[in-house]
């Protein structure tokens, strides 16, 4: 059986669901209009990202240096950093640091969903909060995320509705004013009360051990900047050498992410520190006292050696691909493992090792080719898809 | 890749790969059936240029109502892994497989393998001749490469060009996209020192249109539905508008946002109508949407897999006033009308 019999019900599910067909149909266009006014406000963008590319291939080639480097920065800035070798090593290393029966709020990260963090805090007896609104959302209703920055794009406001008005015991109207005002109510006092806020990172310049995390609710600034002890969890990818190429790395991801320019960017290179008394250095102050952060390889390193199908590290995250997926634009994130649609599949066969799902996902790509046109960095995914096919026929 | 299983390859597509392996061509028919179009047309008798007519337009007729079966096996969750299907449920359902067979060879002028006609008399029309290799024609073998045979597929390529060379072809002219990606970018990479030059019909056209040569009769508005391995992978997209635009009488229009590198792919894509039929269904409903909401009388493309779909598209929306056509047959309907 070459398409795994759940998979293809799913799939079959979704595209026949009138739902997600509405959902991601009004997403692609108002992706495609915004994208467009974005990138035409500013016309520099496509330069950059030719540029942004040079600097990624580059630094998908040094990853380990580059953790080095920017691990001995953190450490010089009273952060501490760990790489980790496998999943298994990440989720021990940030375990460790929460311990248990804490209170976590989380952003949102794919790396974290990749070794899926939330579950193994969540069975280690803590008490995790999604922060991202769409995230809040999906973990709520039990579901699994289906776009990478929009995990909640396939669901209406008449769910999230019916979904608030259970959590809170009021009758809520699908109202998206009311329903945002609820999800900000719900998760205040959670930003304040948490012993750990856990984030990702869109970039790390290792020249200064600096993360870099783009966002628009301002979730990420509350749950990295009001608990004592921040955790972030990078996929080695992520790094780059310089600050300024970091820049250059965050202005493409989020102009091609639709945005002019997010409401916020938050760049994180240590813990909370005071000179003002006595200019004697003093750690958490307003923000954490203690910052980690865990440079995550789980076959990165091993991915990075092939040719072809190390242009999925080159992957900003931005999210263009999906909006121009024909098969996306019928089953959303159904097409997808941990990571969603063609180059999904690199991830599941590289990455999370799952390569019944991985051959299923290269089979399910029409290699039409139009992600490559969206892409910033023009990976190409019908060629890596074709090298996947390639070693499932021909091992 | 951590663990390789031959077993994941789907068997839709495996049972494609057979065929070229057995008959060298997609569909396993024996090799009477080739070359049946080409019946009463008169090539050129040196072989340095050929015409490459390929599998898609010759069997799409024979394809159409596979695809249909499969789909609707699908749409019963009957698993819609052809040779499962091949093998007892037609029957069920009151098919006859082998009697479709018989009635493809038997038929002299299926309506796509007219398209094959149809882009040798413009190509004539416009002093461009060509031989044709006829019963001597090798498969391709692109779809052994995007299963993901891609040993096979060298393989292959290289007795294909083994032929080529010995029968003298210098020059190609392809009419399928993806046997013209093939013969044209993949053969380069699989066999070495491969020098055939190889073109596609709408390059051949495009060289040679002048104003006032095609004019097609009445008013019409077309729609062009660019197939993606002519517009996004051999970059065709200007070519096919520049042809368009010199038939008189001939309005082009676009879709929102999909046409040129960002058309949405008819759901036909790499053996996708095979594996997926149900969900490749909804995709040529989607896509004929976007070509449609122009207000085109007829959307034209090039590439038999889109044919099908597209018509396939048209037919579910019941929008059985506008026409799908092939742009060879376009302007073949265009020649002589002044």
């Amino acid at each position: 059986m070459s398409i795994s019999k759940d998979y293809r019900k799913e799939l079959k599910d979704a595209a026949g669901s009138e739902r997600i067909r509405l959902a991601l149909s009004r997403a692609i266009k108002s992706y495609r209009v915004n994208t467009n006014n974005a990138l035409t406000k500013f016309p520099h963008t496509l330069k950059m990202a030719e540029e942004v590319k040079l600097i990624k291939e580059a630094s998908v080639q040094h990853m380990a240096e580059l953790a080095r480097k920017a691990g001995h920065n953190i450490e010089e800035n009273r952060g501490k950093s760990y790489v980790a070798k496998t999943a298994g090593d990440a989720l021990k290393i940030i375990g460790d640091i929460v311990g248990k029966g804490r209170l976590v709020v989380k952003a949102k990260s794919m790396t974290a969903e990749e070794i899926r963090l939330r579950e193994h805090l969540e069975e280690a007896g803590n008490e995790v909060y999604e922060t991202d609104l769409g995230e809040f959302i999906i973990q709520k209703l039990g579901q699994r995320p289906m776009h990478i920055l929009s995990p909640a794009i396939h669901v209406p406001r008449e769910d999230v509705a019916r979904l608030f008005s259970q959590i809170t015991g009021q009758k809520l109207q699908p109202d998206i004013d009311t329903l945002v005002a609820t999800a900000r109510e719900l998760l205040r006092e959670k930003f304040f009360k948490a012993d750990v806020g856990i984030s990702g990172a869109n970039v790390v310049s290792a020249d200064t051990g600096t993360l870099f995390l783009i966002e628009n609710e301002g979730n990420i600034r509350l749950a990295t900047g009001a608990p004592p002890v921040h955790i972030a969890l990078v996929g080695m990818e992520k790094l780059v050498p310089t600050l300024e190429d970091a820049f250059k790395v965050s202005e493409v991801t989020w102009r091609y992410a639709n945005y002019t320019v997010p409401s916020y960017v938050s760049m994180i290179s240590g813990p909370s520190k005071t000179g003002d008394i006595e200019k004697v250095t003093t750690y958490g102050v307003h923000g954490p006292k203690e910052f980690h952060v865990i440079f995550l390889d789980d076959g990165r390193t091993h991915l990075a050696k092939d040719p072809v199908l190390r242009q999925a590290l080159y992957c900003l995250r931005c999210g263009g691909c999906l909006y121009e997926c024909p098969i996306f634009g019928l089953t959303a994130g159904y097409f997808g493992d941990k990571y969603f649609a063609g180059i999904g599949a690199v991830w599941a066969a590289e990455v999370t090792g799952n390569m019944e799902k991985a051959a299923s996902m290269a089979y399910t790509c029409l290699t039409c080719g139009r992600c490559r046109v969206r892409c910033p960095m023009k990976i190409d995914v019908p060629e890596m898809i074709l090298a996947l096919r390639k070693s499932i026929a021909e091992p | 890749m951590k663990k390789n299983e031959r077993k994941l390859v789907p068997p839709g597509l495996s049972y494609i790969a057979d065929n070229i392996r057995c008959r060298d061509n997609i569909l396993g028919l024996p090799v009477e059936a080739r070359a049946k179009w080409a019946q009463g047309l008169e090539f050129s008798s040196d072989r340095s240029t050929i015409f490459f007519a390929g599998c898609g337009y010759q069997y799409s007729s024979m394809l159409e109502p596979l695809v249909t079966l499969v789909r609707t096996a699908d749409r019963m969750s009957i698993n819609p892994d052809l040779p499962v299907v091949l093998a007892g449920i037609p029957k069920k359902m009151g098919v006859d497989v082998a009697g479709m067979y018989s009635k493809v060879l038997a038929r002299d002028e299926s309506s796509d393998s007219g398209v094959l006609r149809d882009a040798v008399s413009v190509l004539k029309y416009l002093g461009v001749n060509t031989a044709y290799l006829g019963e001597n024609e090798p498969c391709c073998g692109a779809p052994l490469y995007h299963t993901g045979l891609q040993r096979e597929f060298a393989a292959n390529a290289e007795k294909a060009v083994a032929r080529f060379r010995s029968l003298g072809v210098r020059k190609i002219i392809g009419i399928v996209p993806s046997c013209t990606y093939a013969l044209r970018t993949l053969f380069t990479k699989a066999v070495p020192g491969y020098d055939i030059e190889v073109c596609h019909f709408i390059e051949a056209v495009a060289k040679k249109v002048k104003p006032g040569q095609f004019r097609y009769p009445g008013n019409i508005k077309v729609v062009y539905h660019d197939p993606c391995q002519l517009g996004r992978y051999m970059g065709l997209i200007d070519q096919p508008r520049q042809v368009l635009r010199a038939i008189e009488n001939v309005e082009l229009a676009e879709p929102e946002w999909t046409s040129g590198e960002w058309s949405t792919c008819c759901g036909g894509g790499g053996g996708f109508e095979v594996v997926f039929p149900d969900m490749s269904q909804k995709l040529a409903e989607g896509r004929v949407r976007e070509l449609v909401d122009t207000g085109a009388d007829i959307v034209a493309t090039q590439c038999p897999g889109c044919l099908m779909q597209l018509k396939s598209g048209l037919k579910a929306l019941k929008k059985d006033k506008i026409e799908v056509v092939d742009l060879a047959t376009l302007l073949a309907r265009s020649m002589n009308t002044k």
